[in-house]
């Protein structure tokens, strides 16, 4: 075990390990034991944000070649991107903010010539960049170069015609192949699949094809109507929902792989009563924007995730995240506090946090429960139904 | 007298995430419940002060 990083939080700290990879968030009595000096964080009250987030999603651009149909950053081959400059100077504030993972993507990152210039710029500031990609264009000389990265997945949203279907063009062989020159460099190599209505039955094939390459995880994304899928019908349907998280559950047992789900799928996940001591230990949460995570859209908007536009600070200016940090974000970070039901009355609220915030704002009401709940769904259900005077 | 309190770990999250649109959690570990979570903390806790110079 080799201890990378440490940093001070209200409840003691962040132990960052350089291997195995993890974070961990130990109390102030283990910090003591590990030799670090007193913070005078330890005086504030335990219950509060993290003095700044562990992971920054950088939205490098809106630009990509490839026109998904349901891409959410709308991105397009002319879209606004940072330039290198401004790249670098973003990841050294975050540097000095005690940031320990980056999430480069897009667009599409690779599409960018200094990708890899801003990935060692990260690495020199410690700070762990890791990188989505559709792998379109990628050969084995940027294959080789992407062994900058911690992880790299590969967006792979169904195996054959079912990724034309999801996605809009026939992608899947540069998918695959990307994968396997990535999978040559390095044993971090993942997928990243949308899981859409559409999408939905053929998730298990791109399980078989996670296992096949003996990549190390299968992420599973939840569609969102936003950007270009806005304009979509392909949200799941309620009874998608329930079965989300029996099915990660089937694919992680029957293909021994790892199946990580992103923070949207919480209310998916918690309406089937798991463990909460394990799902809080694990860091099994729902909406952390504001508060373990934050993005930098490609215009410089400081935002509390990358599927939100409503700008903390313009990240390009010094000091302005760092400031914005220390006192924003409080349409993420109050929602457990002022939660509506039927989250208010739901025991896992505090993990939860009312499901994504970006899809209850691309509802119409940011501040509402997500609507893809089952439980706000059921709740839904059993209101009755307002009395229209004749 | 006073009893010697051993810290603790509270949170372990696992490799990094590379999804630039959102945070990815691990329920892989999730399946195994409360005593696999607690076996884990003890474990972790004994190999950070074992490594830690």
């Amino acid at each position: 075990m080799r201890v990378a990083r440490v940093r001070a939080e209200r409840f003691g700290g962040i132990v960052e390990l350089e291997r195995p990879r993890a974070l961990l968030h130990v109390d102030q009595e283990l910090m003591r034991e590990l030799g670090e000096p007193e913070s005078p964080l330890w005086g504030l009250p335990v219950e509060g944000p993290l003095s700044a987030p562990t992971e920054v999603h950088v939205v490098l651009s809106r630009r990509c070649a490839a026109g998904c149909k349901g891409c959410y950053v709308d991105a397009t081959p002319q879209g606004a991107a940072l330039s290198f400059e401004e790249a670098c100077r973003i990841l050294d504030e975050l540097a000095e903010m005690g940031v320990f993972h980056v999430a480069l993507g897009g667009g599409e990152a690779l599409e960018l010539d200094y990708l890899f210039a801003v990935a060692e710029h990260a690495r020199a500031r410690g700070i762990t960049p890791n990188l989505t990609t559709s792998g379109l264009g990628l050969d084995q000389t940027s294959a080789r170069k992407c062994a900058v990265f911690g992880q790299i997945n590969v967006s792979v949203d169904g195996v054959g015609a079912a990724y034309e279907k999801a996605r809009g063009f026939d992608g899947f062989r540069h998918a695959e192949r990307a994968l396997r020159f990535l999978r040559a460099v390095k044993p971090e190599v993942g997928v990243n699949c949308v899981v859409s209505r559409s999408s939905f039955d053929h998730v298990p094939d791109v399980a078989r094809l996670v296992r096949k390459l003996r990549l190390n995880e299968l992420e599973l994304l939840r569609f969102k109507p936003v950007g270009r899928g806005a304009r979509l019908d392909e949200e799941l349907t309620p009874q998608q929902s329930r079965e989300l998280f029996p099915m990660a559950r089937r694919l992680v047992w029957r293909h021994r792989i790892r199946v990580k789900l992103d923070c949207s799928f919480a209310p998916m996940v918690f309406w089937h009563k798991p463990s909460k001591a394990a799902a809080a230990f694990f860091g099994v949460q729902g909406c952390v924007g504001g508060d373990v995570l934050a993005a930098v859209q490609p215009e410089g908007a400081f935002t509390g995730c990358s599927f939100t536009s409503q700008a903390a600070a313009d990240a390009r200016v010094p000091g302005a995240a760092r400031a914005a940090w220390a006192d924003g974000f409080h349409e993420f970070r109050d929602y457990v506090r002022d939660a509506p039901e039927p989250c208010a009355s739901c025991d896992y609220l505090r993990l939860c946090r009312g499901g994504c915030r970006a899809v209850a704002g691309a509802h119409g009401a940011f501040a509402a429960p997500d609507p893809g709940c089952p439980r706000v769904q059921e709740h839904r259900a059993r209101r009755p139904l307002p009395v229209i005077a004749t | 007298m006073k009893l010697f309190r051993r810290g603790r770990v509270l949170q372990a999250t696992f490799g990094c995430n590379p999804n630039s649109s959102s945070l990815g959690v691990d329920v892989t570990f999730l399946l195994f419940g409360a005593v696999f979570a607690s076996a884990m903390a003890v474990m972790l806790g004994a190999l950070l002060r074992r490594d830690t110079p």
